[in-house]
Formats: structure tokens, sequence, C-alpha cells
């Protein structure tokens, strides 16, 4: 297996969507429910959690960028590979292709459960998961030019959706914020930690690096783009801090939801109807780009079709979801992947900088030696 | 089907039976032609020596024959008579010598008159088809406000003349292909020279060339054959009869196709906003063109959604409904003893069948015929109870909202979609329709035409483009052509020039 992967000119995508995948990929399911685990840690001054959180993040993703600027072209699989050889990388890209099944799963399950609470209580996991998997497919069979396309498309179709938090944004109670500063913090880090799953999907950065044209330009549209999702985070943290009480926000699982309930329009009412049905467009790039990312995987690592792997993926997942029936599995689910995902996505980079950096040093002092 | 390499032409053998006597000639055509009734075969004698003067006589001009049978008779008695000499004597310079069988054969089909002097070696032929074409007329699918009213003929020459006079210029190239194996046609594609990206041509002209079919029934059918993917529901490429729109597109860098006896075009690469423009918005002062562009968009996407909506709203959502509204719907759907989905199919189909026999039928009668329906069977149909008012117009706004695409093979596309996404609608409710809009958009994203993507601009995101698909702005700001279709030259007029401004009271 070759370490740099050769992308050919008409499969490369320019920079600049990257902003959208990143920012994308990470809103997801997880922001519908994440200002309750945020407050439940930081109360108050949650979005001091969420900043910090972010820092970490940028601190992460400058880590993601100084390993890949190592390699010529390289992604997570070729980087475990010349790091670990044969075996071990791929190992360890089996392990990665795993947890990336792991998170489309949880993203999956936590989407079935939101629509069987709010639109259809008795409708099968299997229908719902059948209709999101052609979806799927239907997008990951046209290659990382249409997942990227669906991506950038569905953002700007879905974001435009937040627009309905206006009215609780005209509903605030002031006194909910006050008094700030009052965390301590370890509080303000438990919080911090309490961001990862939301955060999480940025890692996606390491499987599709080699396909960007301009490799130049590509910090910009990365940090911006997670910025993006921390403004929307802190916005509608603080919207449902300031909008529910305190004991409410406790108990409260998805406050997006509740909160886009509050407009109603003299032609419309419920938005949250829709808004839970429009979710499918921000749950669908998240899928596929995992999708992409597990088949590409599997390709670089055992040279197995693309299509063969997607249809069989979506076999097993297509099984698998008529495992989970209850609440409380879902839960554990989502809690194990957020554990996982912390040590994969934010610890794990980290790790690997070093062994990056020291191999290289070895490598130009062999080669000094050598001469 | 373009991507079947062409299977060599088997070399047919050449006969060639000259030369011969004038009866043996005749003979020959009589046993082996298989149009010989057709044919036309007088025999003359000029200075000493027999000739033969043979053509389809509904295939030819008349007048023109008589010019040169009348030079051939009263020849010179001087003059030897040879092909040689003839070709000098008669008056018409277009002549040409041909000694085969199938030369002759394939030439007397497009209306060559053939002299043959006895024991030459050679057939003189002289091509005065005459084609029977309509003049050119007002367009009739493609009704326009503004703007020039012409329309293509079913004669090519007819169309290459109007559009050379559309386009005075040099660049404008028009490469001839034949296509058809059997019954062969004139294919003929229009671009500009200095514009046009040369991939692009070169894509077309690959696939028309290397398109192996027995015939093709006309441009709409060629069309089909060129595109894309056959096995979706988009067309891919923008046909039209406005030899105006067609300049325009040719001149923004696209490629236009004719083809000989059929009275539209298609221009490629299109995209799924190219047909929702009009040469009309150009034609407008640029605000009213960028609303008329706006409300083209808008209808489309109402079209789509209204129906469904409505019936994922009254069969399972409802609460999405105000309450108002929901008591006005309720009593209207009080009547009904059908589920909303099975009542929305019926009116869809009402309209669907007023459409298409309004368009079947002669136009006066199509009117009333329209007029009739709509009005009194609607009315019927509410009074007698089987469906509500409500739907009536939502279904008549959904239909009204689909006959503004300004391309009639687009507009089909839409009322097409709406019915899978009605039924989706009432299995799943407004799942459905979200469904169905995700397949939708995912579809369009997956399209290309002529390998170019078909969502440009939205995606792969080309800002700089958008005041030439979704809007207009005032001529000064777009001194660039689409830079979407990728253009050999971009520049239309210097920007600096045209946004020099003078000051006050110069």
């Amino acid at each position: 297996m070759d370490i740099n992967v050769t992308v050919k000119s008409n499969l490369q995508i320019r920079a600049f969507y990257l902003f959208f995948i990143i920012a994308g990929v990470q809103i997801g399911v997880g922001i519908i429910g994440a200002p309750r685990f945020v407050f439940l840690e930081a109360e108050r001054d949650s979005w001091l959690a969420i900043l910090i959180g972010f820092l970490f993040i940028c601190i992460v993703v400058g880590a993601m960028f100084m390993i890949l600027q190592q390699y010529e072209n390289a992604d997570y699989y070729g980087i475990h590979i010349d790091l670990f050889g044969n075996w071990l990388g791929k190992l360890m890209g089996t392990i990665l292709i795993l947890f990336l099944a792991g998170s489309f799963l949880s993203i999956l399950m936590t989407y079935i459960q939101v629509i069987q609470i709010f639109l259809y209580h008795g409708l099968p996991n299997w229908i719902i998961t059948s209709l999101i998997l052609i979806l799927a497919l239907y997008t990951v069979l046209g290659g990382i030019r249409v997942v990227v396309g669906v991506t950038f498309v569905f953002f700007i179709i879905t974001i435009s959706l937040l627009v309905v938090l206006y009215d609780p944004l005209l509903r605030l109670n002031m006194y909910n914020y006050l008094p700030m500063f009052q965390t301590p913090l370890p509080d303000l880090l438990k919080g911090a930690k309490a961001t990862a799953y939301t955060f999480s999907g940025f890692e996606i950065l390491m499987f599709i690096y080699p396909f960007i044209k301009d490799k130049q330009k590509a910090k910009l549209p990365v940090y911006l783009g997670l910025t993006f999702t921390t403004i929307i985070f802190i916005l509608i943290t603080m919207i449902s801090i300031g909008y529910f009480s305190a004991l409410g926000l406790k108990n409260i699982d998805w406050a997006l939801l509740i909160l886009v309930k509050s407009a109603s329009f003299t032609f419309l009412e419920r938005l949250d109807y829709i808004v839970v049905i429009t979710w499918i467009m921000v749950i669908i790039p998240n899928l596929v780009l995992l999708m992409w990312a597990i088949a590409y995987g599997i390709k670089r690592l055992y040279n197995f079709q693309q299509r063969k792997t997607h249809y069989i993926f979506a076999g097993i997942i297509l099984i698998v979801v008529n495992f989970f029936h209850f609440d409380y599995q879902i839960t554990k689910l989502t809690d194990t992947i957020a554990r996982i995902s912390f040590w994969v996505v934010y610890i794990y980079p980290l790790l690997l900088l070093p062994i990056v950096l020291i191999k290289k040093k070895r490598k130009s002092q062999g080669g000094d030696n050598a001469s | 089907m373009w991507r079947r390499k062409k299977t060599e032409k088997t070399n047919q053998s050449e006969t060639n039976i000259f030369p011969l006597k004038v009866d043996a000639l005749e003979k020959f055509f009589k046993e082996k032609f298989n149009y010989h009734d057709d044919l036309k075969f007088t025999k003359y004698t000029v200075n000493k020596k027999k000739v033969a003067v043979f053509y389809i006589d509904y295939l030819i001009e008349g007048n023109k024959l008589g010019q040169i049978i009348e030079p051939l008779v009263d020849l010179n008695p001087e003059i030897d008579l040879t092909n040689k000499n003839l070709l000098n004597e008669l008056p018409y310079s277009s002549g040409t010598s041909t000694n085969t069988i199938e030369d002759i054969h394939k030439k007397l089909i497009i209306g060559f008159v053939f002299i043959y002097i006895e024991m030459e070696k050679a057939v003189l032929a002289y091509p005065f088809s005459m084609k029977e074409t309509r003049s050119v007329e007002k367009a009739e699918t493609e009704s326009l406000v503004l703007g020039s009213k012409i329309a293509f003929s079913e004669s090519i020459l007819i169309n290459m003349n109007v559009i050379r006079w559309q386009i005075n210029s040099t660049d404008l190239v028009f490469e001839k292909f034949t296509v058809g194996t059997q019954a062969p046609r004139e294919v003929r594609i229009v671009y500009m020279k200095s514009i046009a990206n040369e991939d692009d041509v070169n894509t077309m002209r690959q696939r028309i060339q290397e398109l192996d079919v027995d015939q093709i029934e006309g441009t709409i059918v060629l069309k089909q054959y060129l595109e894309d993917s056959q096995m979706n529901l988009f067309p891919q490429f923008d046909e039209t009869e406005l030899p105006d729109r067609l300049a325009y597109n040719v001149t923004r860098g696209k490629i236009g196709v004719l083809v000989d006896g059929s009275p539209t075009s298609f221009t490629a690469p299109a995209t799924l906003f190219s047909f929702l423009e009009s040469t009309e918005d150009l034609y407008m002062r640029w605000q009213a063109g960028s609303f008329l562009r706006i409300l083209r968009f808008l209808a489309m996407i109402f079209s789509i959604l209204v129906t469904p909506t409505y019936v994922a709203a009254a069969t399972y959502q409802y609460a999405i409904i105000p309450s108002q509204l929901l008591i006005s719907i309720g009593q209207s759907r009080a009547a009904v003893p059908f589920p909303p989905i099975f009542e929305a199919l019926l009116l869809e189909f009402l309209i669907e069948l007023l459409r298409e026999a309004g368009a079947r039928l002669p136009t006066k009668v199509g009117q009333t015929m329209g007029i009739v329906g709509g009005i009194v069977i609607g009315q019927a149909a509410v009074e007698a109870g089987l469906t509500s008012n409500i739907l009536i117009i939502v279904v008549a706004m959904s239909a009204l909202s689909s006959f503004t695409t300004p391309s009639y093979l687009f507009g089909t596309t839409i009322r097409l979609i709406r019915f899978p996404l009605i039924i989706l609608a009432g299995l799943l409710g407004l799942a459905g329709i979200v469904f169905g809009l995700c397949w939708l958009i995912i579809h369009v994203l997956r399209l290309t035409s002529l390998g170019r993507p078909y969502l440009v601009p939205i995606y792969p995101l080309r800002l700089a483009d958008f005041n030439k698909v979704f809007f207009r702005t005032p001529f000064s700001f777009v001194s660039k052509r689409a830079k979407s279709y990728r253009p050999k030259d971009l520049l239309r007029f210097n920007k600096k020039d045209a946004k020099q401004k003078r000051d006050i009271d110069e």
C-alpha cells in the first residue's frame, strides 16, 4: 500500500469547501442535545466551557496539520503504515474504521430516536434507516465530488433553518445568565469535555486532506469552520440557558428542538416538526462523509472495491439497528462513542505528532549520515 | 449509446458499368433500381449522339431543369459532344461527373439531375434538389412577449441562414456531420471558435461521430442519444425553437446543435437553472428581469412542493397548520370521503388530463376545453363531495406554476416529479417529502451535462456567475461571460470603460 495517495485532478476539491465539510460534519445530532450536557457541568458559564473546548480543538487541528505536512499527500491510513509498519499500521487503520462505523451508528440511532419521539412513534427502526441509507448510498456511489456537493448544499439549506431561533432569542430572561464567572475551573474543564461528542467529526480532515487541490490554502477554511460551529454552539447554548430555567434545562433532552417550537407564523405552526424532519439534511452529510471515509479506508488497506463496501456496510447497518429498542441502549452507545471519540479524536493526534516528528528527524539525520 | 464505438463501414464494392448504350442504361435502371417508377428517363439526340437525362421529378426544381435541357438540345452543332465540353457549355457551375452506380444511387434520391452521353465513361450530375419546407413562422411552443418572434423551420439551410444573420461573425462555425446509417441526416454543431470551450466542442464532436444508429427522428431524439445519462428525469441539454435564444447561448460559449428536418435546436452544456432562463429576462430592465427569474425559480419549488405538503399536513402532521386555517380546511374536507392522497391524485390526474387534451385538440377547441374543464368540472367535483375547495386552489396553483418554465421539456419533468412526491407524502408525511427532496437534490448533484456539473454555479460554487443565473444586474456589471461554462475568452467588454463616471456638470 502506498503511503501517499494519488488523486486524479478531476476528483480534487477546492480548499474552501473544507469550511462546509468541517462545519457540516461537526453540526449534527450532537448539537440538538448538547446544551444540557454542557450546562450540567458548567452551569451559566457554559460558553466559557465551549470556548475552552474550541481552543483545545484548535490545538488538535494544528497538530493534525503538522502531521499532514510532514507527508506529501497522505491520510491517516498511510501515516499509520509509515509509522507502525504494515501489520500494526493496518490494525490501527482497522480500529479507526471501526470507530468511524461506531460514530455512524450512534448518529443514526440518535436521530432515529429523535424522529420516533417527536414525529412517528411506532415507526420501526428499519424503515427510517432504509430511507436514510437509500439517500446515503445514492450519494456515496457518486464519489467524493457528490459527497462534498451534498455536504455543501445541505449545509446551506439547513443553516437557514436556524433563523427560527429569532423567537426564543426575543424571550430571553437575562437574569438566567447572572452571576457570571462563578463556575470553578474543574467544572469548566468537565463542561469542555462534555462538548467532545458534539465537536467531534473534524477528524475527517485526516481522511479527506489528500483530495484538497490547493493545500496551502487549507488552514483558513478549516479554522473558520471550527469557529463557525463554535459560534452556533455557543448561540444555541446561551439561548437555551436564557430561555429555560436552570432546573428545566437540566431535564430537557433536546433543547434545540424545544426552542424552535416557540416560533409560529400565521400560516405555519409547530416548526419543530419541520426542523426535526429537515434535520435529516444535517445528518446525511455526517453519514456520507463517514461512509466515504470507511469505504475509502477499506480500499486503501485491503484493496477492496468501494462500491461493494458501501453495499455490505449498508446491509450490516440495516440489520444492526433492529437490536436497539430502548432509550438506555442508545444512550449507552452514544456515551461509549463519546468516550472513545475523546481519546481517538482529541488525544490521539497529539500523541501521534511527536512520533511523526521524531521519525522525520531520524530520517533526515540518517540521510545526512549517508551523504 | 454514443459510447459504443462505431463499427467500421464495410467497404461496398463499387460497380462501374460505364461505358454503355443509353438503352442499356435504361434497362439497367428498370431492373435494378427499387424506385424505377419514380425515375424520369428521357432520351435526346444531340449532334448525332444519344443523350439520356434522368432524375426523380418530385425531388428537383422543374424550372432549373429547363435551363439545362434547352442549351443541351440547342447545342452548337460544331461542338463535339463530350462530358468535358458539355460541362463548359451548360450555364451551371455545380456540375460534377461520377461513374459509380452507388454514387448515382445516393445522388438521385437527394435531387440530382444526371446527363449521360452515350458511350462516355462517366455521368454528369447537377444538384437541382428542391426541398419543400415551411417558411419561417412565429414561435409557438416558446411564446415571448418581447424580442424576436422568429422560430426555426424544418430546413437546416433556412435555420443556418437565420443564425448567420443573428450572429454575423467570422468566428461562427457550422460543423457538418452525418448521422444515421440507414437514413442519414445532416447534423450541424454551431459554436463560436474564439469563445466555446475546446474540450466541450471535442466531446460533442466525438459523441456525434461515435453515434451508431440506423436513423434519428429529429433534434430531440438526437439530444436523448447524446445526453450523459438516459436513466434520469432531467433533460441535460437545453432545447429551443428560438434562433435568438440559440444565438444568445452560442455567443456565451455554449454549443448548439441543428438537425436537418427538425424545427428545434439544442444547446449544451446546460445547467438546472438554464432551463429557467428566458431571453426575455434580457430584454426587460434588470429589476424586472431579476424579478421574473426569481419568480420562475420559486414557481418551480412551489409547484413541486405544494400538493405533497397539503397531503402530508392533512394526513399526518396537521399540527403544523394554524388552527384558523385548520378549521377551514377541516370544513371543506368534511364532505370528502377519501384520504387526502387519493383526493390529491384524483385532482392532479384531472389537471393532467385537461393539459393533455388541450395540447392535442385544435387551438380553439382547446381553449374552451380548458375553461370547461377548469371551472365546470372543478366546481362540480367540490359540490359532489369528491374533493375539497382548498385542494382545488392548491392543485391549480401548482399546475400554473409548472407552466411558467420557459422550457416545455423541463416543465414536464417538474409535473412528473410531483406524483412520486405526493405518494411519498401520503405514505410517510413530511418525512416522505423531505426524503424525496433530498433524493432530488442528490440526483441533480450527480448529474452532468456534457461532462460539466449540472448544478453549477451552486455546486461547484461560482459566486461571480450568480448575476447571470439567478438574477440580473445592470450591464456594466456583466462584463464577463459565465465562468461556469469555461469559455476560452471570459471577457465581453472592458469593465473599466463601462464603469467610468463623469463628474457632475461636466
